[in-house]
C-alpha cells in the first residue's frame, strides 16, 4: 500500500465514528419486541431504551414497539425479511425461536444464525423446585421417591414444561406434570394450595419463594449463577450420551436469554457500535440500579458469542434433532 | 328476513362445526377432547335450529333495510388501510366520507378529519409508537 | 384494623400521593374512554415512570389510573354502543339500547352510579376480606374453578331470548363461543387447532376485535341505514335530562345493584378467571330479576337494571381481584400483573407482609380505589349532560369517527392487520345475529370461558382423577349451577 492509500485510510478510519454519530443523531432506533407490554421481554427492551441512546454516538432516541403474536414469530420473521438493516431497527424475542427453526416449525421464515446479533442481554438459570415440606431435600432423594411429585406448568415450550418433562422421561423421576396453568404465579398458588408440588421455572422467579420458605430448589439445569452454583445438573445423570444432548439442546438457549438482533446483512461497523452500546448500557450503573430494583439484572452476553451458541444449536445431528423433537414442541 | 339470517347463522354454525370435528378426530385425544365435545352436539343442535326455521310459517315483517353501502364504506376504509397505511387512511377515509356520504361542507370536514387525524397521530403513533406499517400502494410505486 | 384504616386513608389525603391520583385518574379517563387504549398497555406504558415515586405515591398514581377504566369505559359503551374496554361490553346490551330510546343521559347516570356503588363495595370487600382472605383463596382450587367456570356457563340460560326457541340459539351461541375459544395451540399437547396454517391464529382469537365487531359495528351499519341521530327515534329534549333519573334507578334497585356489585366482587378474587366473565354473569343475574315475560323481554331493549349491573360488577372487580394480587402475588388478569410488575419494583412483596406488616400501603389502595371513583363520577356528571348530547347529532358525521375508533381499537390488540379482518367477520356474525333476532351475550360468555373451562377440566382430572368431584365446595357450586340453569322454567311455571 503506498502512502497516499495509507493516509485515506487513516483519514478514512479517523472519519468513520463521526460518520456514524452522523448516521444515528436525530434519527430513532425502534426495539421491536415480539410479545404484548407487560411481559419479561417487554420489560428488559423498556430499561434498556431508556438508557441506550447515551451510548449510541448521535444519541438518538430509542422507543420500543410491539408486534406480538405465535409467540413472537411474527416479529422474527418481521425483523428477518422486512426490517431494512440500516441500524435502526433492532429485535428482541422468544429465546426458543432456535427450537423452532430446528424442529421444523411451519410459518418459521427465517434463519436464527444469520440475523446480525447483538448479544443477549441477560442469562437465565432453570430450576425445578418443590414444597419445602416434601420430604425429598436432595435431587438424590427425589429420584428415589416410591410416591409421585406434581409438577404444574403452563405448556409445552415453556420451561415450566420442558424441564421436569425431561427429568421424567430422560431420567425416569417419578414426576406427574400437570399442564394448562395460565402463568407461573398461578402454578406457585397451586403449590400453596397444596394442589402441586412443584415448579420449574427461571432461578429468579423462584426466589421469593424460595426465601419464603415455600419451596426448596433441587436440581439446575446447566446455566448457573450465585444461590444455585451447589444444585447438581440435570445433564450430569444423562444415562447416555443421546440424553445428554438432548438436556443441553433444551438449556442452550438459555444462555442467550434476552436475544437483540438487527436485520441479516447490517454492515458489519454498525453491529459493532450496537454492541459496544448494549455492553456499556447494560454496565452503566444507573442501569445496574434500576435492574437491582425491578428484579431484573442484565447481563451481555457478546453477539459473537450469542450466535456460537446458536450455530451449534442448528448444528446438531438429525437422530439428535428427531429424537429432541419427540419431546420438546416449541411453544411459549 | 329475520327467517333467512336465522337459517343462514345455523347453516353456517353447522358446517364451523362439522369441520371442526372432522379436523379434530386427527388429533392426540388431550387435544381434540374438547373441540368434540363441543363440536359434536353444537352440530346436532344447530341441525334442529335449521330444521325448526324451516318448518316454522313464514312470519309477516317489514323488509330490512339494505346494508350494502355501509359495508361497502367499511371494507373500503380496510381496503384504504392497506393500501395506505393506517394513518393516512385514516385522513383520506373521514374526508371522503363527510363529503360524499354526509355531504357536509368543506369546512366542516376539514376541521373535523383534521382534529380526529392529529388525536389520532398524536396519541397511537407519537405517544405509543403503534407499529403502522406503510401502505402497499407506497411500497409498489418503491416510495415506502 | 381501624387504625391500619385510618392510617391508609391519611397516606392517601398527603400533598403528593393525591396530587398522583388526580394525575392517574385524568389518564385513566381517557384510557377507558378509547377503546383500543387498554388499561393492561396504559399501566405497563406508566411503570417506568413510577420508579422515582414512593410507593404510597406510585400506587395513587397507578390505581388511581386503573380504577377508574372500569367507570368510564362504560360511557364509550353507552354513548356509541363501542366497548371502551373488553370489561365493558356488557353494558352495550342495555346501555345502547336506552340510548337510541334517547335515555342516554339515564343510561350514563345509571352507569356512572352502579360503577361508583361497585368500587365502594369492591374496595370494602377488599378491606374487609383481609383476614380471612387466605384461607377464602386457598379453598378454591382448579376442581373449584372449573366449577365456578359452569356456572358461568349456566348463566347462557338465563342471557339467552325467551323460550325454547331462544334457549336452543342461546346454546348454539354459546356453543360456537366454546368452538372459538380453542382456536390456537393448546397447552396439553401443544397442537395448532383450527389455526389454518397461519401464524395469526396460532394464540388464539383476541378477545377485543370480537367485541368490537360483534357489538359495534351492527350498531353502524343500522345508524347509517337510519340516517338520523343515534337518539333519532325519540321525542327530543328527553336526552339531557336523564342522568339524575339514573342515579336514582340505582337507588330503587339498590339490592340488585349490590348482589351485581358482590358477584363481581367475587369473580375478581378468584384468580384465572379472567376480567371479561363477571360483567356477562352480573348481567345473566339482572335478566333474572326480571318478574314477568314481558319485563324479561325488555332486557336488550334498554331496561336500565341490564346497564346497572354490569356497570357495577365490573367495578367491583377490580377491587376483588386487588386480592389475589396483593396476598398471593398471583394476579388475576393483565392489568393486575403489570400493577404486581409495579409491586416488585417497588419493594412491595406480595404475601401475606402485604396483609400484616405493610397493611397500612394496602388499605390505602382501598382508600385510592374509593376516592378514585368518587371524584370520577362526580366529575362526569358535570358534563354528562354535554355528552348525552352527543347522541342527538346527525349520524354521519359520527359515523367516520367512530369507525376509526374501531378500526384502531382493535387494531391494538396485536398491531396485525389480522385483528381488522376478524373485526369485520364478527361484525358481519353479529349483524346476522341481530337480524336473526339472536342474544349475543351467550356466544361471547362461551368464548371468554372456554379456555378456562378446559384447562381447569384438564388440570382437575389430571391431578385428582374423578376424586375432586366429590369435593365439598364443587357440589355446592354444581347445585347453584343447577340452579341458575333451572331459574328461568322456574320462573316461566309460576307465571303461566
Amino acid at each position: 500500500m503506498n502512502r497516499r492509500q495509507l493516509l485515506a485510510a487513516i483519514g478514512l478510519a479517523a472519519v468513520a465514528p463521526l460518520a456514524l454519530a452522523q448516521s444515528f443523531s436525530g434519527k430513532t432506533v425502534t426495539i421491536i419486541v415480539g410479545y404484548k407490554p407487560g411481559g419479561g421481554y417487554d420489560a428488559t427492551a423498556r430499561m434498556l431504551a431508556r438508557h441506550l441512546p447515551k451510548h449510541i454516538p448521535g444519541r438518538p432516541a430509542v422507543i420500543v414497539q410491539n408486534m406480538p403474536g405465535a409467540n413472537s414469530v411474527i416479529a422474527a420473521n418481521h425483523l428477518y425479511n422486512v426490517a431494512k438493516p440500516d441500524g435502526l431497527t433492532i429485535g428482541t424475542f422468544n429465546r426458543n425461536l432456535p427450537i423452532a427453526q430446528l424442529t421444523g416449525v411451519e410459518g418459521v421464515k427465517y434463519d436464527i444464525t444469520k440475523f446480525a446479533w447483538i448479544g443477549s442481554a441477560a442469562n437465565e438459570s432453570t430450576i425445578l423446585a418443590i414444597r419445602a415440606d416434601l420430604p425429598y431435600k436432595t435431587f438424590e432423594e427425589l429420584r428415589k421417591a416410591k410416591e409421585q411429585v406434581v409438577i404444574g406448568s403452563t405448556g409445552p415450550g415453556a420451561n415450566t414444561h420442558d424441564f421436569p418433562l425431561l427429568l421424567k422421561d430422560l431420567l425416569g423421576v417419578n414426576l406427574k406434570i400437570v399442564s394448562g396453568y395460565s402463568s407461573s404465579a398461578d402454578i406457585m398458588l397451586a403449590v400453596e394450595r397444596k394442589e402441586v408440588d412443584g415448579r420449574a421455572g427461571s432461578y429468579t422467579s423462584l426466589l421469593p419463594f424460595i426465601e419464603r420458605k415455600l419451596v426448596r430448589p433441587i436440581v439446575r439445569a446447566r446455566t448457573t449463577e450465585p444461590g444455585i452454583d451447589q444444585l447438581p445438573v440435570d445433564e450430569s445423570f444423562a444415562p447416555n450420551p443421546k440424553a445428554k444432548a438432548i438436556m443441553a439442546l433444551r438449556s442452550a438457549p438459555e444462555q442467550v436469554a434476552r436475544p437483540y438482533v438487527l436485520p441479516p446483512k447490517t454492515p458489519p461497523e454498525i453491529v459493532k457500535v450496537m454492541r459496544e452500546a448494549f455492553a456499556k448500557a447494560i454496565s452503566d450503573p444507573e442501569m445496574v440500579a434500576e435492574g437491582k430494583k425491578a428484579k431484573n439484572e442484565l447481563e451481555y452476553t457478546p453477539g459473537d458469542q450469542a450466535q456460537k451458541i446458536l450455530v451449534e444449536v442448528m448444528n446438531q445431528p438429525k437422530d439428535i434433532v428427531q429424537e429432541f423433537a419427540k419431546y420438546i414442541k416449541f411453544g411459549e | 328476513m329475520a327467517r333467512k339470517a336465522s337459517l343462514a347463522l345455523a347453516v353456517l354454525i353447522l358446517l364451523a362445526a362439522g369441520y371442526a370435528v372432522f379436523a379434530a378426530k386427527g388429533w392426540q385425544w388431550k387435544a381434540a377432547l374438547f373441540p368434540l365435545a363441543i363440536g359434536i352436539p353444537l352440530f346436532c343442535l344447530a341441525a334442529i335450529e335449521i330444521a325448526w326455521t324451516l318448518a316454522a310459517k313464514e312470519a309477516p315483517e317489514e323488509p330490512a333495510p339494505n346494508p350494502a353501502l355501509p359495508w361497502a364504506w367499511m371494507i373500503a376504509f380496510l381496503a384504504l388501510i392497506v393500501l395506505l397505511g393506517f394513518p393516512i387512511a385514516v385522513a383520506v377515509f373521514m374526508l371522503v366520507y363527510l363529503k360524499a356520504q354526509a355531504k357536509e361542507g368543506w369546512l366542516f370536514s376539514i376541521v373535523l378529519t383534521a382534529a380526529v387525524w392529529g388525536a389520532f397521530y398524536g396519541l397511537f403513533d407519537m405517544m405509543l409508537h403503534l407499529p403502522f406499517p406503510a401502505g402497499w400502494l407506497f411500497e409498489w410505486l418503491g416510495l415506502a | 384494623m381501624l387504625e391500619a384504616l385510618w392510617e391508609g386513608l391519611l397516606l392517601v389525603l398527603q400533598w403528593k400521593a393525591f396530587g398522583f391520583m388526580l394525575l392517574g385518574i385524568g389518564l385513566g379517563f381517557w384510557v377507558g374512554l378509547l377503546p383500543g387504549l387498554g388499561g393492561a398497555t396504559t399501566l405497563a406504558l406508566m411503570l417506568p415512570f413510577i420508579y422515582t415515586m414512593q410507593p404510597v405515591e406510585a400506587f395513587a398514581f397507578l390505581l388511581g389510573m386503573h380504577a377508574v377504566v372500569a367507570t368510564t369505559g362504560d360511557i364509550t359503551s353507552v354513548l356509541f354502543g363501542l366497548p371502551g374496554e373488553a370489561t365493558s361490553a356488557a353494558t352495550v346490551v342495555d346501555g345502547y339500547a336506552m340510548t337510541k330510546k334517547g335515555e342516554a343521559g339515564r343510561a350514563l347516570g345509571a352507569a356512572l352510579a352502579s360503577s361508583l356503588v361497585g368500587a365502594i363495595v369492591g374496595a370494602v370487600a377488599l378491606a374487609a376480606a383481609i383476614p380471612v382472605v387466605r384461607p377464602l383463596v386457598l379453598t378454591f382450587g382448579s376442581p373449584e374453578l372449573f366449577m365456578l367456570a359452569i356456572v358461568g356457563l349456566a348463566f347462557i340460560a338465563s342471557l339467552s331470548g325467551e323460550g325454547t326457541r331462544g334457549m336452543v340459539r342461546g346454546f348454539i351461541a354459546a356453543g360456537l363461543g366454546l368452538l372459538l375459544a380453542t382456536v390456537g395451540q393448546d397447552p396439553q399437547a401443544g397442537v395448532a387447532r383450527f389455526t389454518f396454517d397461519t401464524l395469526y391464529l396460532w394464540q388464539g382469537l383476541d378477545l377485543v376485535p370480537v367485541l368490537v365487531g360483534i357489538f359495534a359495528i351492527p350498531e353502524i351499519i343500522d345508524l347509517f341505514v337510519r340516517g338520523n341521530s343515534i337518539a333519532g327515534n325519540a321525542p327530543p329534549g328527553k336526552v339531557a335530562k336523564g342522568a339524575w333519573e339514573g342515579v336514582k334507578d340505582t337507588y330503587r334497585h339498590f339490592w340488585l345493584t349490590i348482589r351485581c356489585s358482590l358477584i363481581g366482587t367475587f369473580i375478581g378474587i378468584m384468580p384465572g378467571l379472567g376480567g371479561s366473565v363477571a360483567q356477562w354473569m352480573a348481567y345473566g343475574h339482572a335478566a333474572q330479576s326480571a318478574k314477568t315475560p314481558e319485563e324479561r323481554k325488555q332486557f336488550g331493549q334498554g331496561d336500565v337494571r341490564g346497564v346497572l349491573g354490569p356497570g357495577a360488577a365490573n367495578n367491583s372487580k377490580e377491587g376483588g381481584s386487588l386480592i389475589p394480587t396483593v396476598a398471593f402475588g398471583v394476579p388475576g388478569s393483565t392489568s393486575m400483573a403489570i400493577l404486581l410488575g409495579g409491586f416488585l419494583l417497588l419493594g412491595l412483596i406480595p404475601g401475606p407482609d402485604m396483609l400484616t406488616k405493610h397493611v397500612a400501603v394496602t388499605y390505602s389502595m382501598v382508600w385510592t380505589i374509593v376516592i378514585a371513583n368518587v371524584i370520577t363520577v362526580a366529575v362526569c356528571f358535570l358534563f354528562l349532560d354535554r355528552l348525552a348530547g352527543i347522541t342527538e347529532v346527525k349520524g354521519h358525521r359520527l359515523i367516520p369517527v367512530i369507525l376509526v375508533l374501531v378500526y384502531i381499537g382493535s387494531y391494538t390488540s396485536n398491531s396485525h392487520y389480522g385483528d381488522l379482518l376478524v373485526t369485520l367477520f364478527f361484525g358481519g356474525m353479529g349483524y346476522l345475529m341481530v337480524r336473526a333476532g339472536w342474544a349475543r351475550a351467550p356466544f361471547v360468555l362461551g368464548l371468554v370461558l372456554g379456555k378456562i373451562a378446559e384447562n381447569y377440566l384438564y388440570i382437575s382430572t389430571a391431578r385428582y382423577d374423578a376424586a375432586w368431584l366429590t369435593r365439598p365446595v364443587v357440589l355446592v357450586l354444581i347445585a347453584i349451577a343447577l340452579a341458575v340453569i333451572a331459574y328461568p322454567f322456574f320462573q316461566a311455571r309460576r307465571r303461566g
